[in-house]
């Protein structure tokens, strides 16, 4: 089955005027001149003096020169396309479409069974990957739950060891933070791509990496960028602050201190890989101001958070990958229905490349397969009105009104039998009338959408790998593990 | 040369699929091989629009081709009803006299019912929309129908269902009819209020009531 | 608590989702129709009027059709801009295209219990109810009757569900459901009382009205006669049309719009025949049909949601003010469905663009009110209204000084800036905020506790701008005279 995605014919929806844009991106080189970035990777610090940045080594500080980020980050311009293990399910980025994955890497899973959440494991990750191969609007995935009974050190190659088999789409691995995980997903990668070269030309996976607000970038996630960039795999750069936490409080100040994030990790990556692939990610959110719990989805500076990332990739020329469909609410409710639906729909006129992701309750805290099914259906509400509608001859449908005439009705005219099934119908919202919805306990959408897991779950088969990958893949997962073992034991 | 099986199939394949050209051959066929008239209606015609019934239950069927189908049905019960005639078979009374109460233009919900009540075998005559309650009285007495059903969209009109059955009443025509009301802002409630036999909020359910009036269900 | 000032939404985007090939089709398609179908009335006046004018008419068939160079130089002359008045000036809107406000929804005929949380048929003090509420809710501009008032008799009920509103409000009313010069008349003689004068009501019109063509293509004769009185006196009037697709208009979106347009179109060409250089605007209500079971669902999905924002298109195109539909959930419980259809409506609406964003608080397609989906479908627009109105990018909220003094690895929660500023921020009224621990302990409660904990204090606490006491007797007055002449009228016939 072919993916989904937002296709907007219009310009992309931008929230902040020209001028704010640009006072965006001054304000961040000022912020990378004046205040520069701490890091842990001594590499990097070596390398930026090498190329005459301030680097203080005592404080692990690298202060930027405006006209060497400009430089570097120009070396990273331009669109990709995401492969997939089925080439129908490559994506192609180019600025306009946007393409949804799954929410990952959550803890915890909500099970139906016991109408609870509980931790999640690696079965838990299979079936979740298997659930989002079957459905359409779900065009790329990440590792939706974590392998919590998997030992640490090789969790994320387990994740991603659980999805090769379960879908044939591209799969974008976001919990491989160290450059020994990120070697092994990149070997398995190989082995399911056919060679390295093949791996290059149509990369089945991307990464991205998380810089640490404010302003300090990990030793682990810098050596991954490079490893992996190396590779051709398509590798992020996040930046995930919480307004009045770890930025500033205002929606300003927040995107400047994403923004001078943002672009210090494409001028790592662009000096350590340059050209490599690369695309930009602001995850910034919002937190209770009373209980400082995390507000992800939660109100207007959420969603404008959400589409300001795509605005400011689009001036620097990357791809964007932006959140998408999260909510504060702790089951599929009237809330949660709100925040998805306005996430969703602004996605449709101001799409990121990357929107993620679909699936979850709790300030992404709790994946929930129900709420992945309703999610598929906000999107693909939005998707269907963002796509439009033909305005010919026969859709303005002159000869038909006439034939009607004043007082008919148009139910049985042989044009709206041509076109009846033309449109969009629900697959989970109730349509029963009063009585009978009264009568049957008043049942919400997530019942039928509970329904429809459980079918999916039962019913669908992803195409299968070939025996030797999975053999190989499997080798290439024990080795992995043992040598994680031998490391854990020599601690 | 076509059978009789054969043709019972293509009667109830062009009923079901709003063939109005199939349907009449096929009925045409069936009744100049003298076949029994109340069988053509009852195998034939009646058990296709059943099927076509719980395909449109199963929403496989979408409201517009029930509408054509009806309206195909109907065309097929003209060829047929004569026959009937001529063997005097009485037909037992099935007629519904439909109308959108007075000042209410609003007659869409009406022409469903419609539609569904006659896939399932009932007769309807429609008096049409904005309708004065002296031309209801004057059908009743007329056509003698088994069941009167009145809808009304507009909260300013749905009192004129009350105006009807008391105008029954003044006629003393009320036992002789049962009457159904709908409509969006009609309920239960006040279908019992004033004093209506049925109440269904949807098309199907307003069949299936139709059916319980008149003891067929 | 004093009424809440109306929010003015900004129209920052007016996203035309139909390009300018396909608006230009859509009009020439429906100045087509009108030429070659026109429309049926039961008006003679009408019909007489436009053959004065010029235009063709069959009275024998009670049919117009319209020329295409007049229904254009009709609708030229209908004004950009207007005031809506109010009861309260301070609540009046100033229509000049550049804010949107919001109303309630209406009228359906019933009610969602505040007790028994079932629904039952509406009446009078429901409709004040609604008006209390919706007064102190901001995000609020404007009223429509949200419930019928079943208990009183059906010729004057239009008019006391408005004079169940007066006290209740001092925000703008855009009357819906009064559809005859019996009930225009009355609520002319209530609004002149109000605004003092039949002048001061022209200059401050407390209320609009809006009439309904027949889809397809039937003007009513009372609507016309109404209107026409309404607007003799200034009052501001819509024309609306709801067709729905595959029903009473055709199966594509397409010509579902043109069918509107077209209906449109022909009521302002007789508005502006009638009363020339009245305020009109446009209303589409185009709606899907559920094609199963032929129920209709008004924001249920992609086509209905994209036909009522290519009307701002159209609205926009002829440069009037207009109605761009907002919320209508066919939902029966303020439920996951109810969240996403309002939602995708309310934020299409700020997309598109559109004066009056109408309306808010119903449930299953507008047949049924309810209090909580009132506050609910508020706080909808209150996140619509705070993202549509930006944030601020001066040097005091870029706090590039700020990220300095924390610098790497820092935290900014103590920070100056922070404490003064940490109000700025969107606070839901009704969200669940609690861990899920406790929400777990408090019986996993969903938005609509808290959305009838805020009906209740709302209805105990709010106190509207009142209303002077000779003002009141003078509005029981009429309304008791005009109750006395429609019984008269039911006993004649």
């Amino acid at each position: 089955m072919a993916v989904k995605g937002f296709a907007w014919a219009g310009e992309p929806l931008e929230p902040l005027s020209k001028e704010q844009e640009q006072l965006v991106h001054e304000r961040s080189l000022d912020v990378l001149q004046r205040i520069g970035v701490s890091t842990t990777n001594d590499r990097t610090l070596k390398i930026m003096a090498e190329q005459g940045q301030d680097v203080d080594f005592e404080e692990r500080r690298i202060r930027f020169d405006p006209a060497f980020v400009e430089q570097q980050i120009a070396l990273g311009r331009g669109y990709y396309t995401l492969g997939a293990r089925d080439p129908e399910n490559d994506l192609v980025l180019d600025g306009r479409h946007g393409y949804i994955s799954s929410e990952g890497c959550l803890a915890e899973i909500y099970d139906p069974a016991i109408g609870d959440r509980r931790y999640s494991s690696k079965e838990d990750l299979e079936a979740m990957t298997r659930l989002s191969d079957a459905l359409p609007q779900i065009a790329f995935l990440w590792q939706p739950v974590s392998a919590n009974d998997k030992i640490v050190p090789v969790r994320p190659m387990h994740e991603t060891h659980a999805q090769w088999s379960n879908t044939t789409k591209h799969i974008q691995q976001m919990t491989a933070v160290d450059p020994f995980n990120a070697r092994g997903i990149l070997e398995m990668a190989t082995v399911v791509a056919g060679s390295a070269e093949a791996l290059r030309e149509r990369p089945l996976i991307s990464n991205f990496q998380c810089a640490i607000s404010p302003l300090h970038w990990d030793d682990g996630p810098v050596d991954a960028i490079e490893l992996l960039g190396q590779a051709g795999i398509p590798v992020g750069l996040v930046s995930m602050p919480l307004l009045a936490a770890t930025s500033p409080a205002s929606v300003a100040g927040t995107l400047v201190l994403a923004n001078a994030e943002i672009l210090s990790g494409m001028v790592i990556q662009q000096t350590l890989v340059p050209g490599a692939p690369t695309f930009y990610t602001c995850y910034a959110t919002t937190m209770d101001m009373n209980s400082g719990a995390l507000n992800n989805g939660w109100g207007p500076e959420d969603l404008t958070f959400e589409i300001a990332g795509g605005q400011m990739a689009r001036r620097y020329g990357v791809p964007s990958s932006s959140g998408i469909l999260a909510t504060g609410a702790k089951q599929s409710d009237w809330q949660a229905g709100m925040q998805t639906a306005f996430s969703a729909f602004e996605k449709a006129v101001s799409p990121s490349d990357m929107l993620s992701g679909a699936g979850s309750y709790n300030g992404s805290a709790v994946f929930s397969a129900v709420q992945m099914i309703l999610d598929c259906e906000v999107s693909d509400i939005a998707m269907r009105w963002a796509e439009g509608y033909s305005f010919d001859a026969e859709q303005l449908a002159v000869e038909v009104i006439e034939h009607v005439g004043p007082g008919g009705h148009f139910l049985g005219e042989p044009h709206t039998l041509q076109h009846m099934r033309d449109f969009w119908r629900s697959k989970v919202m109730n349509r029963l009338t009063w009585e009978d919805w009264d009568a049957a306990g008043r049942p919400e959408p997530w019942k039928a959408a509970e329904a429809e897991v459980q079918r999916i779950l039962a019913e669908h088969e992803p195409e299968p790998l070939p025996e030797d990958v999975t053999k190989e893949l499997d080798r290439i997962m024990d080795a992995y593990e043992a040598e994680a073992m031998e490391n854990m034991e020599d601690d | 040369m076509a059978t009789e099986e054969q043709m019972y199939e293509q009667l109830n394949k062009g009923l079901n699929d709003g063939d109005e050209a199939k349907s009449l051959e096929a009925t045409h066929w069936l009744v100049d091989n003298g076949v029994n008239p109340v069988e053509i209606l009852e195998e034939g015609m009646a058990k296709a629009m059943f099927i076509l019934g719980e395909r449109w239950k199963r929403g496989e069927v979408f409201l517009p081709e029930v509408v054509v189908s009806a309206e195909v049905f109907k065309k097929c019960n003209a060829i047929v009803e004569p026959e009937l005639a001529k063997m005097g078979e009485a037909k037992a009374s099935s007629l519904v006299v439909m109308l959108t109460v007075k000042g209410d233009l609003h007659d869409l919900g009406k022409n469903m019912v419609g539609a569904m009540l006659k896939t399932s075998g009932f007769e309807v005559h429609d008096l049409g929309k904005d309708v004065p309650t002296d031309k209801v009285i004057a059908a009743v007495e007329e056509l003698k129908p088994a069941i009167v059903g009145m809808s009304a969209l507009l909260t300013t009109t749905v009192p004129q269902q009350q105006v009807v059955i008391k105008a029954l009443k003044k006629n003393g025509l009320r036992d002789k009819v049962k009457v159904m009301v709908g409509g969006a802002p009609v309920t239960q409630e006040w279908a019992d209020q004033i004093g209506a036999d049925g109440y269904a909020p949807s098309a199907p359910e307003a069949v299936e009531m139709a059916k319980q009036l008149i003891g067929k269900a | 608590m004093a009424t809440a000032k109306p929010h003015a939404y900004p129209q920052r985007y007016k996203i035309d989702v139909i390009s300018d090939e396909q608006v230009k089709a859509v009009h020439q398609a429906s100045l087509d129709v009108l030429e070659r179908v026109g429309c049926t009335t039961s008006n003679d006046m009408l019909l007489k009027v436009l053959a004065d004018h010029g235009q063709r008419v069959d009275f024998e068939e009670k049919r117009f059709f319209l020329d295409p160079a007049y229904v254009e130089k009709m609708v030229a002359q209908i004004p950009r801009n207007f005031t809506m008045g109010a009861r309260n000036p301070e609540n009046a809107l100033k229509v000049t295209g550049e804010y949107s406000w919001v109303s309630t929804d209406g009228c359906p005929a019933q009610i969602i219990d505040l007790d028994t949380k079932d629904r039952r048929y509406s009446n009078k003090q429901d409709m004040s109810d609604v008006a209390k509420v919706a007064d102190a809710l901001p995000q609020v501009g404007i009223l429509w009757q949200s419930v019928s008032a079943n208990d009183e008799i059906v010729p004057v009920r239009p008019m006391h569900e408005t004079h169940a509103m007066f006290p209740s409000t001092s925000k703008h009313i855009m009357q819906m459901t009064a559809c005859d010069e019996f009930n225009a008349r009355g609520l002319i003689e209530m609004g002149t009382a109000i605004a003092g004068s039949a002048e001061s009501l022209r200059e401050n019109p407390i209320f609009s009205n809006f009439q309904c063509v027949i889809s397809p293509f039937h003007w009513d004769g009372d609507p016309v006669d109404a209107m026409k009185l309404f607007a003799e006196h200034g009052i501001p009037i819509g024309i609306c049309s709801m067709p729905m697709m595959a029903a009473t208009a055709p199966a594509s979106v397409a010509g579902l719009v043109t069918l509107a347009n077209a209906e449109i179109l022909s009521g302002f060409t007789i508005m502006q025949t009638l009363v020339p250089g009245s305020p009109n605007f446009y209303i589409s209500y185009a709606s899907d049909l559920d094609m199963n079971s032929g129920a209709m669902n008004p924001a249920w999905g992609p086509e209905g949601l994209f036909a009522e924002c290519a009307a701002s298109a159209m609205a926009r195109f002829y440069d009037v003010a207009s109605v761009k539909s907002t919320m209508g959930t066919g939902s029966l419980q303020s439920d996951w469905t109810a969240g996403v259809q309002n939602s995708f409506s309310a934020m299409s609406s700020l997309l598109v663009g559109g004066d009056f964003f109408t309306g808010i608080g119903s449930l299953h397609s507008d047949s049924i009110y309810s209090l909580m989906g009132l506050v609910l479908d508020s706080e909808i627009m209150e996140i619509m209204f705070e993202w549509a109105n930006g944030y601020a990018f001066d040097e005091e909220a870029l706090a590039v000084g700020t990220i300095e003094h924390v610098g790497p690895g820092g935290h900014f929660l103590g920070e100056d800036h922070t404490l003064t500023h940490m109000r700025d921020f969107f606070r839901s009224r009704v969200m669940n905020r609690q861990t899920w621990e406790d929400w777990d302990a408090a019986g996993r409660p969903d938005p609509r506790i808290a959305a009838e904990a805020e009906v209740r204090r709302i209805l105990s606490e709010h106190e509207p701008d009142p209303l002077p006491e000779d003002l009141e007797k003078e509005l029981d007055k009429i309304m008791e005279t005009y109750e006395a002449e429609a019984r008269e009228n039911e006993d004649d016939d």
